[in-house]
């Protein structure tokens, strides 16, 4: 299954954008038949992963990314990217990221040309 | 304040006590109550509003919890026996507040929803109950659609209006024992263990913080690896109110982990 993006958007950094991008995800979810358990694990997750770049300390005015594929049948990857370095996100032994890895399949953060990305894995929770 | 104004205030008291006594003694039928009702009402009015203001910022329009505590208000005048000595404020106060956290609690809800939305929740949350019993598994929105005859859209929003995010908690007091079974928070309380010390010393205090069903919510989800679904059924919450609490918690927790 080609990983074309479902959904590019670009919103402020600011906490009103969270609801953006949380409500988008969750509604393409639904159309990939995530069940309720891992459709509202999906939500929370990003979230939480919004609510981390969000907090990242960095260039004021900057854009919040988020560009969701569908990587395999079922599932669906949340790749959200901001500028700024991963050094400034918080360690790894973090509450947040044990949150994050009990929510979804995978969390992977890269740097990546000044920009820090936070990619969620999730499945659906369907028997395909 | 001049003797004069504290002579006026005085007199404007004791106009307002005279209104009262002379209410209460009015038959029910009588026509002049209903005249001298709603001046009592408007003469405390501003009670209401002082009220309705220490709940302001909480994600309810002042206007509607001065609607709410005027009714409050109301019930007093109609309730009050001067008789009784007491003064007509300390006697409404409890009443008025009443009505305003009452205004909270049957909503269920941190933040305003239209009915529409609420109606919505009730039928997708019988509708999550049954098909998750049917399916063995959590329901997708498309057969949560069928079964209820509602499109995923609305589905969709009404999942994201049972949601508490960047939301004030309500009195925490008053939340844990009046919305929904508190079986969780007889469940007793089990030590978490934490698997390694740091997470312990980073989230211990911020767990801690939390009120036991909330915290309790917490566990099962990120310590014992349940899932909403399964939790909603072990504490006898819908998996709505779990996602609910859950999101609330998390919050609550990161707005502490952002504290220098």
């Amino acid at each position: 299954m080609s990983a074309t993006p479902l959904i590019e958007l670009h919103v402020p950094v600011e906490p009103e954008s969270v609801s953006i991008v949380r409500t988008s995800v969750a509604s393409l979810a639904a159309r990939y038949d995530f069940t309720l358990d891992r459709l509202e694990d999906l939500r929370l997750a990003t979230n939480e992963a919004c609510a981390l770049l969000i907090g990242l300390t960095g260039t004021a005015g900057a854009t919040l990314t988020a560009v969701v594929e569908s990587p395999a049948q079922g599932s669906l990857r949340v790749d959200l990217r901001r500028d700024g370095s991963s050094a400034n996100l918080p360690s790894g032994d973090h509450f947040a990221w044990t949150v994050l890895e009990a929510l979804v399949d995978q969390v992977t953060v890269t740097d990546e040309a000044g920009s820090v990305h936070v990619i969620l894995t999730a499945s659906g929770g369907l028997e395909i | 304040m001049t003797e004069r104004a504290s002579n006026s205030l005085a007199a404007k008291r004791e106009g307002e006590r005279q209104m009262l006594r002379e209410f209460a003694q009015l038959d029910q039928s009588d026509p002049r109550r209903a005249a001298l009702r709603d001046t009592i009402v408007t003469s405390h009015l501003p009670l209401v509003v002082a009220m309705a203001n220490r709940f302001r910022d909480r994600g309810e329009p002042l206007d509607d919890l001065i609607q709410v505590g005027t009714v409050g208000l109301i019930n007093a005048v109609d309730r009050f026996d001067p008789s009784r000595g007491l003064e007509f404020s300390t006697f409404a106060t409890p009443t008025i507040l009443g009505e305003i956290k009452r205004h909270f609690r049957d909503r269920g809800w941190a933040i305003r929803v239209p009915r529409r939305l609420q109606e919505m929740r009730i039928q997708v949350n019988i509708a999550t109950e049954a098909l998750t019993t049917e399916l063995g598994r959590s329901p997708t929105v498309r057969e949560i659609a069928k079964q209820t005859g509602l499109s995923e859209d609305d589905i969709l929003d009404t999942l994201e209006s049972a949601q508490a995010y960047s939301t004030l908690s309500l009195d925490a007091e008053s939340g844990s024992d009046d919305d929904g079974p508190s079986l969780i928070n007889s469940l007793g309380t089990e030590e978490i263990e934490y698997e390694n010390i740091e997470l312990r010393q980073t989230i211990g205090p911020l767990l801690e913080a939390l009120d036991p069903r909330e915290r309790r919510i917490v566990q099962m989800r990120f310590y014992d690896n349940m899932s909403q679904s399964q939790i909603a059924k072990a504490v006898g919450l819908s998996q709505m109110h779990v996602s609910r609490l859950l999101a609330k918690a998390l919050e609550s927790m990161r707005q502490g982990l952002d504290q220098p």
